[in-house]
């Protein structure tokens, strides 16, 4: 899972990632809905009802409204857009494929739940975001192996899966005991996308497939290649959840019970509320936002920040590094945070300690070469978000005084050059007197 | 034939000496101040060859503080050496005025650059 | 001196003949200076070039931090990110000459900005050279040479090149201090004076300080010495005058943190010192045959050959064992590209892609040194007759200049003194036979005929010299003590007394014939002025920043770079990294003040290799190189609209031979067709997609429809594509300087399917065969 840890992020995007997310009011955010049709917010009001307790302002809209928008006059209107629905061809008012990615590239957090006959519309803008669905729209995921185990013997495209990324940041600290029941479309990743990770995967034994018609060709997609949740973190920090199924969303796969075939135990509940609460939590930016601030270098023993650092110089290097809890910026307690003096390549590369008060420090010394280096600090783990800091500092070389001076070793040439001197006087005297 | 070479070189040190003699003491000074300067280099080369040539420009402004005043007294010795007809409308004490004028810029050189 | 002995008239007249060549040379002075004003008149008061842009910068500095905060100045803005540590690695002669003076202006409330005191710093050193070849060529041949060779010196095309107000290079000062260093050795010799000495071995200090051509310097003396030994010219003043040059000026030089301890490891030097070994033995060999008998001295001789010929032989092998240790034999690059002219074009390809590196064409000698090319050996011949020491080493040095000069066009600066100083001497040997000629045909004429000088009146002096009696200028040959020692040279006055009597007569001309001669040569004299003041105003008088073309409809101003520049500076932030190929980086950090990641001090090759392979690899790659070097703004120049032929993609294939020599990955040949270096439709795909050409003809097609390239006269290859990695962020009005930025990494990665379905057009395809079977919107 090495590729999950590279979120290759730029520097500079650390500005954008301020205006995706405001900790100023975190409790009024606000969310568009977009619905193929409003039933749907009664059938998965569970889910609703918990991002509305969570303090979330929800605006159920149909996704063919003539008078939806996402911004206006310049200004975003939402903080993050819900897609559920998966079979609008196009969406009403100014909504269209560019301004959801637009919204996405500046900084705001959309969640897509495609179905079935998903339409074109959502397909893009899945692939745009690093997901492909499986072309055949009549596809399904279909598992002979690990399907639920339900009252009618079906087709076996309600699958209990418990694939689950080995996260406690993107999904909770506390353990989903129960699978979670999937029935959709699924969809594949590109390995070399370092941006998107697989939160539920299909069963070694699935594949994709229209279940209604004789499998003649291999399918497409089969194994654990195939992705039934997925989540995207992109560079500036928004995040995306595309799930293959809406209806592991509503209310009745929250409730129902559900035993995994071939499972001996019967859960009374499905793992899907727990899964896709806290799945929401970690797109919501409620856990593993990390903001980094108060960057501070000096040499040892003094506290003002040099403008240049001379080579073997003492200095001090501290950050505070806080993450956000839904409600707070608490600090971020880890022991694995580095700072790299960097100059093409790490000369210095140290683990900062922390005071477990959100403060990182550490000391080192300058190396003996000069040039522009920069104090990096890159922590990118899983789901959490990027922290990409550089500050630049010079190194220069010695000053012509400050090297050392009355070395022992040199005290022959030094007697050597002085007794010429006093050599000089005495011939002089000598000279002038002999004349 | 090894007998007449040693000869030989036993009547070139007489002459030598003898001739050396003949010089005034003034220019015999001069020599020995020389000699002395010369020597102190030598010292310092073989002190260089032993600890190393670390801070080299302390050895370098030790030895070559040594060699240029020992070239400057060999020009003073040629400009006042009576003997030499180059210099006759040379007086001495003009001569004496640059030796000393050369060496303080030496000396000067050599101070800034020992440290 | 000769004033004494001969009458007062006499001295009258030598008083007069000083004050005359004083205001003479005062006018030399000011000739200097004001033929080199054209490029001021004709442009403005600006800094031209690339090199004077970071000269001025550190002056700049200089004046502002002072001298120790220049001394220890590490610049961060340039060689990002390595820095330069600029107090140690620049020749510090003309920042401080320049900034001195600045500081003595100011402190006479005279206030210039540092800029104005830059771009005059070369005209009024170009008149100190020429003030400097007069005594340098007096002490060679008399005061009539002397004023001639200023002459010339003063409107040389060659110095004229270097040396425009504007032009603040090393060089303006550099010559200067080379000129004066060769007068004081030349004093020194003649005189055997102590003080010279001294005075020799500061100026040569400033020469180290102002040009890494001291090692000329350092190796044309040694030189002169060994052939005076050689030829049996030794004498004790060739001692003092080389002695305490070697003492004394090694140590100045290392001073000077540049050199450093070069002066005493590097093989450039080990020449002065192996001579400096040498005359001390042979200083010693003439003692000790001074003081013995010629029996005992023979003796002698045969004791210390055979004792010292085994010691020579051990010392010598030693040396050479410890030379050729070292991988380059101890020579620097640029050394060994002299000596071996082939070199740098094998092994080092950013000397060899220098221009001023290449080795000169004939027409460049005429243009730049002119009638002085068919004077000089006449004057090698005035010259040997009588060869003393001071025109051995001229001759000496003119003949190692012309070499040089062979080697690098750069060096055709070198060579301007000594031709410079032999024409003086051969105009003024041949108006001196022409006149003598005429006056001996013309007996009632008296000698104050300054009238018949034509151009100048250093004939007028000539002619005053001449007129003086025949024993006076055997005074004069006795005041310029030739090699010999006294004894020898009374013998030697005492001849060719009656000699040069007779041969003076012999040596008269046809009276038509000497006044023709004279008029031919006040000809040539015209048509080196001529050529010489067209070569001020029109050759070198160009900026090279602010261009300008005629054509039919009048005159054009391409003031491209600054627009450049100063968009720069206002549009992007401080810590800002640009790339540009290093031609520019001096302008850029100077006129811009932005970080460079390259510049024209080409010390670390793999960097500007670095560079060349971002700017010949595909769009992609170079995005990640420039990224890793964290640089926002690629600028390139490029002269295809306007016809400006020295724009980056003549330049491209030295980008190419550089970043291949470091990076393997690129070849040359897959940047030619067959051969050749083209871009248009037969171009190779590699040269097509190379980042330089893409920068520099992007939307280009949009300029006249057809993307006709004037400078390689032709439609270029691939005219319509877009850029994925960067964007255009500036291109100045005729196009020459192209401003591109790179663009932020994407901040989503698309997934593999097709791109849009829906849409008829398009054309990427997915080559997954379940596609094709099951899709249904096909």
């Amino acid at each position: 899972m090495s590729k999950l840890l590279i979120f290759l992020t730029l520097i500079p995007l650390l500005p954008i990632l301020t205006t995706s997310f405001s900790p100023e009011n975190p409790s009024s955010r606000r969310v568009l809905v977009l619905l193929d049709d409003l039933a749907l917010k009664s059938s998965h009001s569970v889910f609703f009802n918990s991002l509305q307790s969570r303090g979330f302002d929800l605006d159920f809209k149909l996704a063919d409204d003539p008078k939806i928008g996402l911004h206006r006059y310049g200004q975003y209107l939402y903080d993050a857009l819900i897609l559920f629905c998966p079979t609008t061809e196009r969406f009403g008012g100014s909504i269209d494929l560019a301004a959801i990615l637009d919204f996405v590239d500046s900084g705001h957090d959309l969640i897509i739940a495609a179905d079935s006959n998903a339409s074109d519309l959502i397909r893009e803008i899945a692939t745009e975001s690093g997901v492909d669905f499986d072309e055949d729209p009549a596809a399904l995921v279909i598992d002979h192996i690990s399907y639920a185990v339900s009252n009618t013997e079906g087709d076996h495209t309600l699958i209990a899966s418990d694939e689950y990324i080995k996260s406690d940041v993107i999904l909770g600290s506390k353990k989903i005991e129960a699978p979670v029941l999937f029935q959709g479309i699924g969809h594949s990743l590109n390995p070399s996308n370092s941006l998107v990770l697989k939160v539920l995967s299909a069963s070694p034994s699935a594949y994709s497939s229209n279940p209604k018609s004789k499998l003649s060709n291999p399918p497409s997609l089969t194994g654990s290649a195939i992705s039934l949740v997925s989540i995207v973190q992109a560079r500036n920090n928004a995040r995306i959840l595309i799930s293959g199924s809406l209806s592991m969303f509503s209310n009745r796969f929250f409730r129902s019970e559900v035993q995994k075939a071939g499972s001996p135990t019967k859960h009374e509940k499905s793992g899907n509320e727990q899964f896709l609460t806290e799945l929401s939590k970690w797109v919501f930016h409620e856990r593993g936002h990390l903001k980094a601030m108060n960057v501070r270098h000096h040499k040892a023993g003094e506290a003002d920040e040099p403008t240049i650092y001379r080579v073997n110089d003492d200095l001090e290097y501290s950050v505070e590094i806080y993450e956000w809890s839904g409600t707070s910026w608490e600090p971020y307690v880890a022991d694995d945070v580095q700072v790299q003096f960097y100059m093409m390549s790490p000369y210095v590369l140290k683990n900062l300690s922390t005071d477990k008060k959100g403060s990182y420090f550490t000391a080192f010394k300058v190396p003996d070469v000069y040039g522009v280096f920069q104090f990096k600090v890159e922590y990118r783990r899983l789901g959490y978000t990027s922290l990409s800091l550089s500050k630049q500092i010079p190194v220069r070389p010695f000053k012509h005084n400050e090297y050392e001076r009355f070395i022992p070793a040199a005290y022959p040439y030094y007697g050597a050059a002085f007794s010429m001197m006093t050599g000089f006087f005495i011939f002089t005297a000598v000279h002038l007197y002999s004349k | 034939m090894v007998k007449s070479t040693s000869k030989e070189a036993h009547a070139l040190f007489h002459s030598l000496r003898s001739a050396y003699a003949a010089t005034p003491t003034n220019l015999k000074i001069i020599d020995l101040y020389v000699v002395f300067s010369v020597f102190t280099a030598l010292i310092q080369v073989v002190y260089m060859a032993i600890v190393g040539s670390f801070p080299f420009n302390s050895f370098l402004s030790g030895v070559l503080s040594c060699i240029g005043t020992a070239v400057l007294a060999v020009c003073l010795r040629i400009q006042v050496n009576k003997e030499n007809k180059e210099f006759k409308d040379l007086p001495p004490e003009r001569a004496f005025a640059d030796f000393v004028l050369c060496n303080l810029v030496l000396h000067l050189v050599i101070m800034n650059f020992l440290g | 001196m000769a004033a004494s002995e001969t009458s007062n008239g006499t001295a009258l007249r030598y008083a007069f003949g000083n004050v005359l060549s004083f205001f003479i040379l005062l006018l030399i002075g000011v000739l200097a200076f004001s033929i080199r004003l054209f490029s001021v008149i004709k442009y403005e008061s600006v800094i031209h070039e690339f090199d004077p842009y970071f000269n001025y910068r550190v002056t700049q500095y200089l004046t502002k931090n002072g001298i120790y905060d220049f001394w220890n100045w590490f610049d961060d803005r340039t060689w990002y990110p390595l820095g330069r540590v600029i107090g140690g690695t620049v020749y510090p002669g003309l920042t401080l000459t320049a900034g001195t003076l600045y500081w003595i202006l100011n402190s006479l409330n005279i206030p210039l900005s540092v800029e104005t005191v830059c771009v005059f710093t070369a005209p009024i050193f170009s008149a100190f050279a020429s003030w400097a070849t007069y005594l340098l060529t007096k002490e060679v041949k008399g005061a009539g040479a002397g004023l001639t060779a200023a002459v010339l010196l003063a409107m040389v095309p060659s110095y004229i090149s270097r040396s425009v107000a504007g032009s603040y290079d090393n060089e303006a000062v550099a010559i200067f201090a080379l000129i004066f260093t060769f007068f004081l050795y030349i004093k020194t010799l003649n005189t055997g004076s102590l003080f010279y000495a001294t005075l020799n071995a500061i100026a040569y200090f400033y020469m180290v300080c102002s040009w890494g051509g001291y090692t000329f310097i350092i190796n044309l003396i040694p030189m002169h010495v060994l052939l005076c030994i050689v030829t049996g010219r030794y004498s004790s003043r060739l001692y003092i005058a080389y002695a305490p040059l070697v003492v004394l000026g090694t140590l100045l030089a290392s001073l000077v943190p540049v050199v450093g301890f070069n002066a005493v490891l590097t093989s450039e030097h080990f020449g002065s010192f192996l001579v400096f070994i040498i005359i001390h033995v042979v200083a010693l060999v003439y003692y000790i045959k001074g003081i013995l008998s010629p029996k005992m001295f023979k003796v002698a001789v045969t004791l210390v050959l055979s004792i010292g010929l085994v010691v020579c032989c051990a010392v010598i092998a030693v040396l050479v064992a410890l030379v050729a240790s070292s991988p380059t034999k101890g020579w620097s690059g640029r050394s060994l590209s002299l000596l071996d002219p082939t070199y740098a074009s094998k092994y080092i390809p950013i000397i060899a892609s220098v221009s001023e590196h290449q080795p000169p064409t004939w027409p460049s000698y005429f243009m730049d040194i002119n009638v002085l090319a068919f004077l000089v050996p006449a004057g090698i011949i005035a010259c040997f007759s009588p060869l003393s020491d001071a025109s051995s080493f001229v001759v000496l040095y003119i003949v190692t200049s012309v070499y040089f000069s062979g080697v690098m066009v750069r060096l055709m600066l070198v060579l301007a003194p000594a031709a410079c100083i032999m024409s003086g001497i051969a105009l003024s040997a041949s108006f001196d036979v022409f006149t003598r000629s005429i006056k001996f045909q013309l007996p009632g004429v008296k000698g104050n005929s300054q009238v018949d000088a034509g151009d100048t009146s250093s004939e007028g002096v000539v002619a005053q010299n001449e007129v003086a009696k025949t024993d006076k200028n055997e005074e004069a040959l006795k005041e310029r003590p030739s090699k010999k020692n006294r004894k020898k040279e009374k013998e030697h006055v005492e001849k060719p007394f009656v000699k040069a009597q007779i041969k003076k007569r012999l040596l008269v001309l046809p009276f038509e014939a000497s006044i023709i001669a004279i008029l031919l040569l006040i000809l040539l004299g015209a048509f080196y002025v001529v050529h010489s003041v067209w070569a001020a105003a029109e050759a070198y008088s160009a900026p090279s920043i602010v261009l300008t073309s005629y054509s039919h409809d009048g005159l054009h101003v391409f003031d491209d770079f600054r627009e450049a520049y100063s968009w720069l500076s206002h549009n992007t932030e401080v810590d800002d990294k640009v790339a540009s190929w290093w031609d520019y980086g001096y302008q850029t950090t100077a006129m811009a003040n932005r970080t460079v990641i390259v510049d024209n001090n080409t010390w670390n090759n793999t960097h500007i290799a670095t560079v060349g392979t971002a700017m010949s690899s595909p769009e992609k790659a170079a995005w990640e190189i420039f990224d890793s070097l964290d640089v926002k703004y690629v600028l390139v120049v490029f002269g295809g609209l306007v016809g400006y032929p020295s724009d980056d993609i003549n330049k491209f294939l030295w980008m190419v031979r550089i970043g291949g020599g470091v990076f393997p990955h690129i070849k040359e040949p897959d940047y030619l067709r067959d051969g050749q270096y083209r871009i248009d439709s037969q171009a190779t795909p590699t040269m097509l997609n190379c980042l330089m050409y893409k920068l520099s003809y992007y939307r280009f097609v949009e300029t006249d429809g057809k993307a006709f390239d004037r400078v390689r006269r032709t439609e270029i290859g691939k005219k319509h594509f877009k850029l994925t990695h960067f964007e255009e962020v500036f291109t100045t009005h005729h196009w020459m300087v192209r401003i591109y930025k790179l663009k932020p990494q994407k901040n989503r990665i698309r997934g593999k399917a097709k791109k849009s379905r829906s849409k008829a057009s398009s054309t990427t395809s997915t080559k997954r065969s379940e596609t094709q079977r099951k899709n249904p919107w096909h």
